[in-house]
């Protein structure tokens, strides 16, 4: 039993990471209705500039907070400079242009800090507490807290401020929303840079388990969209559920499946999603989109 | 058939092609033209083999090889419009199955049959569940072929040999022949390869590939005119799934050996990028992107090999912006460019489409440029 709710807390700590990139993907997708494969990418570039600033001399916590403004404006500037062009044409095209920019990314980061894996500190002591009579670690029980009022912050930021109500507009109806006088542009590189912000945080938060590397991310990125295909693209809420079941159920799966084991529990969300696509096309909480001609 | 041409060559091929029914024929619309560039190119590719150095003969038959695999991904990308991040999953399964086979001593025939057979029933069981989905949820499952492809191999280590991976010995010149091994890998993969390709050039002219231009184009004409996009999406999917299968094959035949590593994520991301800088949706452009994936990173290890994905990156990122249609376009935007340059300076005539009779020295026209990729 203490085992398995041990099991329980890491997959909630992983299912957020990949709920946190999920969210981004999402973020992204419903401003610019396209999917950006490089959001993990554009995360690890924030991971290893924070570790860059740590071997600076900084403190840990100064350099990830500004890693993450760091990201924010990676995120806006690539939207204005690089995904603006391609946003309104068609999304295959972009979704070529995201993964070049994964490609690019991690060849950046390969041939700035190498591809030998990197230590990165970790926010949180490598202890475990009593937690309901069995011990769990400190750093699961952390990375889920911080992501989760990253997330509850974000959602506040949609909800209770003009700028969040302005996003909220420009991902409705970019047209309309210009037309009433929003500077659609710039709201788009703030939903980018808010969707890098987040991916920044789940970086840094996974770093010190993953250590370091370039292609870090990219297993979780695949978690992630595993994640958006269960949740539903159109459903916020619905990701971070899906996130946190897949997190949780690649742990138990790996630990009481024998065949799927550690190394193969990346294959369970996949059999997750072919069982929901064949029943719910549209995701567990998504909804039916119809399109007009 | 190119005697036959020297009398009814001329009003034949005018009628085929795209070409003004002015009696006048460019260069290229000429019968002898027309017949005899491809046969020349064929005595070429025949010749070739014996003439190049040995290392030269292997990096053309590795640029064949990742030309199949390419094709594979242009059925479904470039023609059918669906993102795949998955292609180099079946030419690894294919790899697999080869190794597989031979070391179980099966006939090569039936060895060849279950390469082409079996990932394109892997593609078509992916493909079922993908494409019922919006068209980015096939991206965002294939994303996780490769990924979740690599462990697999590892951890069926009966059939695959794990880490370690397996080698097959299988392709040595028939003894009298007088070939050395590198030549007669050559020739399979120029024949094999040259097979796929001519009847990937029928399909995606035909019939089938009339509809994957709908379905690329827009799903809900599509659907309207009685073409339904998950059907021909499914069909598109297992079509490329079998040639990567093919290409697997061609894979151990010239490099003899595979492991987990042969399928790599990263990999499969170098042969998207291959695919787009050679040229979606272009038989040439296959080609050229076989010759891509395969001729950067051999320059690049040179130079550097870190920087083997960040010249990759940049230059996929560089394509998109300044030539989408990818190097196959290149002659064409050269060109429109120069003659821009040229109505600039005298009449303002505007910039159209290149036509046939525009130049008849340009190698612009497709179908041209194509006829000449699958011999």
């Amino acid at each position: 039993m203490e085992k398995f709710v041990q099991l329980v807390v890491d997959g909630l700590s992983t299912g957020s990471v990949y709920a946190a990139l999920a969210l981004a993907i999402v973020l992204v997708h419903s401003a610019t209705g396209l999917i950006n494969f490089a959001q993990g990418g554009m995360a690890v570039l924030a991971a290893y500039f924070a570790w860059w600033l740590t071997n600076q001399g900084l403190p840990l916590i100064v350099a990830i907070l500004l890693s993450i403004v760091f990201s924010f404006v990676l995120g806006a500037a690539v939207e204005r400079w690089l995904m603006r062009r391609f946003e309104r044409g068609d999304p295959d095209t972009a979704i070529v242009v995201t993964v070049g920019l994964l490609t690019l990314i991690t060849g950046i980061a390969g041939w700035l800090w190498s591809y030998n894996n990197q230590q990165f500190e970790s926010l949180f002591p490598l202890d475990t507490v009593s937690f309901l009579g069995v011990s769990v670690s400190v750093r699961s029980i952390g990375t889920t807290l911080v992501i989760v009022a990253a997330m509850i912050l974000l959602q506040l930021l949609f909800v209770r401020t003009k700028l969040g109500l302005a996003l909220r507009a420009v991902a409705i109806n970019p047209q309309s929303a210009a037309f009433s006088g929003l500077p659609v542009g710039r709201l788009l590189m703030v939903g980018w840079g808010l969707a890098a912000v987040l991916g920044a945080v789940a970086g840094a938060l996974v770093a010190p388990r993953l250590t370091l590397t370039p292609g870090m991310l990219d297993n979780a990125l695949v978690y992630a969209l595993a994640a958006v295909i269960l949740g539903g693209l159109t459903s916020p809420f619905g990701v971070v559920i899906a996130a946190w079941l897949i997190g949780v159920l690649e742990n138990l799966a790996a630990v009481y499946v024998p065949f799927i084991g550690f190394d193969l529990k990346v294959a369970v969300p996949f059999i997750l999603i072919f069982v929901v696509l064949l029943v719910r096309p549209q995701g567990l909480f998504g909804r039916k989109t119809v399109v007009r001609v | 058939m190119a005697s036959s041409s020297k009398t009814s060559g001329p009003a034949a091929s005018a009628s085929t092609s795209s070409a003004p029914s002015s009696s006048a024929l460019s260069f290229k619309q000429r019968p002898w033209v027309r017949w005899g560039a491809p046969l020349l190119l064929l005595v070429g590719l025949a010749v070739l083999p014996l003439v190049m150095t040995e290392s030269t003969n292997d990096t053309l038959a590795r640029i064949g090889v990742f030309a199949v695999a390419v094709l594979g991904l242009n059925v479904v990308m470039g023609y059918t419009g669906q993102v795949s991040l998955g292609q180099i999953f079946f030419l690894g399964l294919g790899a697999y199955v080869t190794a597989y086979g031979v070391s179980q001593e099966w006939n090569i025939v039936l060895v060849f049959a279950l390469t082409c057979l079996i990932p394109a029933v892997a593609g078509l069981v992916v493909a079922l569940a993908a494409a019922r989905l919006g068209g980015l949820a096939i991206a965002m499952v294939t994303v996780a072929l490769p990924i979740v492809g690599v462990p697999l191999a590892k951890r069926l280590s009966d059939y695959t040999g794990g880490s370690q991976g397996l080698s097959a010995r299988f392709v040595e010149a028939p003894e009298g022949s007088g070939l050395y091994d590198d030549q007669w890998q050559l020739y399979i993969v120029l024949v094999v390869g040259g097979i796929v390709f001519l009847l990937t050039s029928l399909l995606v002219r035909g019939k089938y590939g009339r509809a994957f231009a709908i379905v690329k184009g827009n799903e809900n004409v599509a659907s309207s005119m009685g073409i339904s996009p998950y059907r021909y999406k499914v069909l598109a999917f297992t079509i490329a799934s079998l040639i990567g299968g093919v290409s697997g094959f061609l894979y151990m035949v010239v490099v003899q050996y595979t492991s987990p590593e042969t399928m790599s994520f990263g990999h499969s991301i170098e042969l998207l990028v291959a695919m787009v800088i050679g040229g979606a949706g272009s038989i040439v452009g296959s080609i050229l992107g076989g010759a891509f994936y395969v001729v950067v990173p051999d320059i690049t290890n040179a130079i550097d090999p870190s920087l083997t994905a960040l010249l990759q990156g940049a230059l996929l990122l560089a394509v998109l912006f300044v030539l989408p249609g990818g190097l196959v376009s290149l002659p064409r935007a050269v060109m429109r460019g120069l003659r821009r340059s040229t109505a600039g300076r005298g009449s303002a005539a505007p910039p159209t489409t290149p036509s046939p009779t525009a130049g008849s020295g340009s190698a612009t026209e497709n179908p041209e440029t194509e006829r000449q990729g699958h011999v």
